[in-house]
């Protein structure tokens, strides 16, 4: 009789993000998962039909987790400023807590699974349509300058990902070591937030 | 609904590819007793993933045989 172990189902997460990290999709085994796991190989197969099914049901656990911790105590109403802030802080929250599953999620940000994963999340739709309503609300209210989206979205959160960036790895320019404050987080966003208001 | 954990199959294969029109496909895809079944033709084991109720491991094994493949129930 097989029984779901909850345990077991997580370590298999934790592991499989681990080694996708450090040796990439292609360096990524279903036996060698199993073997740090210390299971069989046959019960990797009970949850998971294939590497690929494996690879987009952890990437849609983990994309759900950040899309869900984005839109903490975070309103599409709240002033653009305020509003902005929050996202800032969510984000960098997220990334200081879970640097693996950042690291996960960038790559597979960058892969065919991509797609599959946004598109197996139902919450994905609800995310995306929360923010939409955050920078329109921005708009009518004339705290927010009309501009491309790509252009508002690297004005908006490029200076909190090269902060983060440089938290993850440490260190600065020139190796000089780095610790992300919310006193320099707050010095960036105060700079941001004048390029986007009119 | 999610899929009754006693009813999936797990076996190690030589099967290293599987063409789309084979008849050992034809065979899978047509029997009523499995509900959903795969190969991982990627990995060491080409494991076989079947899932289904009615079948047990020594028919599922039985029915690879006989399209002279080896297979062996993994635990």
């Amino acid at each position: 009789m097989r029984i779901r172990d909850a345990d077991k189902e997580k370590l298999v997460i934790e592991m499989a993000i681990d080694q996708i990290v450090r040796d990439g999709f292609q360096g990524f085994s279903m036996n060698k998962l199993a073997k740090a796991c210390s299971i069989s190989v046959g019960t990797l197969y009970i949850y998971y039909k294939d590497k690929d099914d494996l690879i987009q049901k952890i990437g849609a656990i983990t994309a759900l987790k950040y899309f869900t911790s984005t839109v903490k105590n975070f309103s599409p109403e709240m002033s653009f400023e305020e509003g902005l802030w929050k996202q800032w802080e969510n984000r960098a929250a997220f990334t200081m807590k879970y640097p693996k599953e950042v690291a996960f999620f960038e790559i597979i940000k960058h892969s065919p699974h991509s797609e599959i994963i946004l598109d197996s999340i139902k919450e994905f739709a609800d995310f995306r349509k929360t923010m939409t309503e955050f920078m329109e609300n921005g708009l009518r209210n004339k705290e927010l300058v009309p501009m491309t989206f790509e252009a508002f979205w690297s004005v908006a959160y490029g200076p909190l990902y090269t902060l983060l960036n440089l938290h993850t790895e440490g260190k600065s320019m020139g190796g000089k070591p780095f610790k992300l404050t919310k006193e320099i987080m707050k010095e960036a966003f105060s700079r941001t937030i004048k390029g986007l208001i009119p | 609904m999610e899929t009754n954990l006693n009813a999936i199959h797990i076996f190690k294969t030589d099967i290293k590819n599987i063409d789309p029109a084979c008849e050992m496909r034809k065979t899978l895809d047509s029997d009523s007793n499995i509900q959903q079944w795969s190969i991982d033709c990627e990995d060491v084991d080409c494991v076989l993933r079947v899932v289904s109720d009615v079948l047990k491991p020594d028919a599922i094994i039985g029915m690879i045989n006989d399209f002279g493949h080896e297979c062996q129930e993994l635990n």
